[in-house]
């Protein structure tokens, strides 16, 4: 008898801890941050906590803080606490915030390429109107476009992202050779041809590298673009099947055949600046955030082991196309929106962004810093790439991760093929890209 | 008259029965029953579930499955995996474990089924992750490294299709023979001496003895191990992720698990991806009551 009401005692105890564990945690006190209740964020001291979400890194993680730190001091009465979570989950977690009423941050750190997934639904508050003025009057067009939906803006940018216009080089390897830096296109072909070296599936020395997942397209609009051509087409499809489209994608072909470069990075989804910081590749596309992996990754010396220096243009005019960059956004379900866009606000005045964009080697997303001294000063190494933003157009309304994946696969495809037919395969990929890829709502009102 | 204290006895037991019960039995609703009946649900919906509207589509993305050639590709692709590392991995186990059982000290044989099991309680994105760049890795993997030994050129494995869906049946076969070597060492060494012993006078060799004599006897053993790997097989996912994201040349390796994470949480389309993986329920239930069918053994030889 007492064995079994030691048993349901048990049984019930067992019940309550689980149905603890189910329950809501309204009133526990957690560090969950948000919630919708009159007390979500007041700290005991009367604070109002706003909870800042971003991805992990380092540089980043520690410009966030600093910018947080300086907002308390203009505003005293709030704390921003900074959480990051790693990337390959990040996105994820944020779907999940968004679609939960009493759990979840007051402003997340978003990549534009993913933003659309969030903007699509009805979880974000639309940007004020004065940061709105402000985007209209300073901040460049690309970096706006995947913010849009139906004339209105559901994110603020906080870099101009380039993938393209910039290389990492690697020194040595250059002085080695004695071999001068490429300043045209066919010198960068003829120096690429002569160092590259093949073995089988592998270019073990490889020459200019651009085969990978984010470098390829970027490399490959900006080279339609810079002999006249154009991509998207008026109705809003796109279409790469065109003469200058071909004949980008035969040149692109042409270094993979000639063995200056092999497929790895695009199937293991690695970047290929790490090759020229190994010593295995002269030269990488890539955007300017790369140059701080050579020193923090790989511990070396800007300007002994490597530099970053200028793609030389394919066409006779400067153009490329950029994707939008990361920004911030305010879910709809904050309890603390207002909150969370005044620190919004004072994170894009020019004089505090330009410091994250020194922090993290981002590119300025407005005009107004294109001429800023105190950016020119501080980042000697990216100067060159401020002269060619105002030549770029925005990638177009896509989901770019799905435009990628398709074009890249178009791309292994003509290079595994004897025979290429590059005019189909374009082809093909246009209409899947036109059909499969584009943001299901629409930019303009 | 008496039988009213034992009607209170048994109504007492039930009450404690009920009571133990309880817990377990709400653990599996909520945790089990609940979100396959809410996904199922889900599947008949656009769903997003960060969208302020979700609107009922009816069996539209069951449509779109049977149109969708990619999901084609995914059912065949899951199938022909089961298949091959299913016998793979029973022809396997079922060698190392008869060899396991002759082992004539009882130290030799803790000591290979723990080498063997050691893969297992390792996690598969890791081991997937080594495996990925160390082994089958295009430059300084070791099946490079080996084909350089003989003069042959290094090769992007992730480039083939059916090599890499085959590297990736031999990667599941290493990382998971461990459990049912363990498993069919317990049921060799279960079954009576004697009648090996018999089959042994008669005249019958090793091979014959295994093949008719214990095979047969480990019947329940083998009926219980291909159902649950083939039911885990049709599950994998760690290493499919890890090796082909994105499926694969030409989806040659796209699998069921993968698709559905890749609509969920790349697409974000959840709807579809709940329809993707009752289709997944649906294969896996029928397979086990084929398998179940087949594979049903009334008698015993204790």
């Amino acid at each position: 008898m007492k064995k079994r009401l030691i048993s349901v005692l048990l049984c019930t105890a067992m019940a309550a801890v689980l149905a603890a564990g189910c329950g809501s945690d309204a009133g526990s006190g957690g560090d969950t941050g948000s919630g919708n209740g009159d007390e979500k964020g007041e700290s005991s001291d009367g604070k109002t906590t706003l909870t800042f979400w971003c991805h992990e890194n380092e540089p980043w993680v520690k410009s966030y803080k600093e910018m947080a730190k300086k907002f308390e001091d203009a505003n005293p009465d709030y704390t921003v606490e900074v959480q990051d979570y790693p990337f390959k989950v990040y996105n994820d977690k944020i779907q999940t915030a968004l679609t939960s009423s009493t759990a979840g941050p007051d402003i997340v750190a978003v990549w534009g390429g993913t933003a659309p997934s969030f903007i699509e639904s009805d979880a974000l508050s639309e940007v004020p109107e004065d940061l709105v003025k402000e985007f209209e009057e300073d901040y460049m067009a690309p970096t706006l476009g995947i913010y849009q939906k139906e004339g209105k803006y559901y994110g603020v940018p906080m870099e101009f992202n380039l993938e393209y216009g910039g290389m990492i080089v690697n020194k040595k390897l250059f002085d080695d050779s004695e071999i001068a830096y490429p300043e045209t296109w066919e010198d960068l072909r003829k120096v690429s041809q002569e160092v590259s070296r093949k073995n089988g599936d592998i270019v073990e020395m490889k020459g200019f590298e651009m085969m990978d997942s984010d470098s390829l397209i970027c490399n490959y609009l900006a080279m339609i673009l810079q002999q006249g051509g154009q991509y998207l087409k008026d109705d809003g499809s796109v279409d790469f099947a065109t003469p200058e489209g071909v004949k980008a994608m035969e040149e692109v072909l042409d270094m993979y055949q000639k063995g200056e470069c092999d497929l790895e990075c695009l199937t293991s989804g690695e970047y290929c600046f790490n090759d020229v910081y190994q010593d295995k590749g002269y030269m990488a596309s890539v955007g300017s955030w790369a140059i701080g992996e050579g020193s923090g990754s790989y511990e070396l010396t800007y300007g002994e082991d490597y530099e970053y220096v200028p793609v030389p243009q394919y066409g006779d005019e400067m153009a490329f196309a950029s994707e939008t960059g990361w920004g911030i956004i305010i879910p709809e379900n904050g309890a603390n929106k207002e909150a969370a866009w005044e620190f919004v606000k004072f994170f894009s005045e020019p004089e505090n962004l330009v410091q994250h964009n020194i922090a993290c080697n981002q590119l300025p997303p407005r005009k107004s810093l294109l001429d800023s001294e105190e950016y020119k000063e501080a980042m000697p190494n990216i100067t060159f790439l401020l002269d060619i933003l105002p030549s770029g157009q925005w990638m177009g309304p896509y989901n770019t991760s799905d435009m990628r994946e398709i074009f890249n696969q178009t791309f292994i495809d003509l290079c595994q093929s004897d025979s290429p037919d590059v005019e189909g395969a374009l082809k093909d990929a246009s209409a899947k890209i036109t059909e499969g890829c584009q943001i299901s709502y629409s930019m303009g009102e | 008259m008496c039988s009213l204290p034992f009607l209170e006895r048994g109504m007492k037991n039930n009450r404690f029965v009920a009571a133990v019960l309880l817990p377990s039995f709400l653990f599996l609703f909520i945790f089990s029953l609940f979100p396959v009946a809410y996904g199922l649900g889900i599947s008949f919906y656009d769903y997003n579930p960060a969208n302020s509207q979700n609107p009922f589509i009816g069996l539209d993305n069951y449509r779109r499955l049977i149109q969708d050639e990619v999901f084609r590709l995914s059912v065949k692709n899951t199938v022909l995996y089961c298949v091959v590392a299913v016998t793979g991995n029973i022809v396997v186990t079922l060698f190392l474990a008869e060899i396991i059982s002759v082992l004539p000290a009882r130290w030799m044989k803790t000591m290979f089924r723990t080498i063997l099991f050691i893969p297992c309680i390792a996690p598969m994105v890791g081991t997937s992750m080594v495996w990925k760049y160390g082994i089958f890795g295009t430059d300084g993997g070791v099946l490079n490294r080996i084909a350089g030994l003989f003069n042959i050129a290094p090769k992007n494995w992730f480039l083939t299709t059916w090599p890499m869906f085959f590297l990736i049946v031999v990667y599941t076969l290493w990382a998971d023979i461990g459990y049912n070597v363990v498993l069919f060492t317990a049921g060799l060494e279960g079954v009576p001496k004697e009648f090996d012993e018999a089959a042994a006078i008669d005249g019958a060799g090793p091979i014959r003895r295994f093949l008719w004599i214990k095979l047969p006897l480990i019947g329940r053993t083998f009926a219980f191990v291909a159902i649950m790997t083939m039911a885990n097989y049709f599950q994998m996912f760690a290493q499919f992720r890890v090796f082909v994201a994105n499926g694969g040349r030409n989806y040659s390796a796209m699998v069921l698990t993968n698709y559905i994470y890749k609509m969920s949480f790349d697409s974000f389309d959840m709807g579809y991806a709940s329809a993707v993986a009752a289709a997944l329920f649906v294969i896996v239930f029928i397979v086990a009551m084929i398998q179940n069918k087949m594979m049903r053994s009334d008698w015993s030889y204790e």
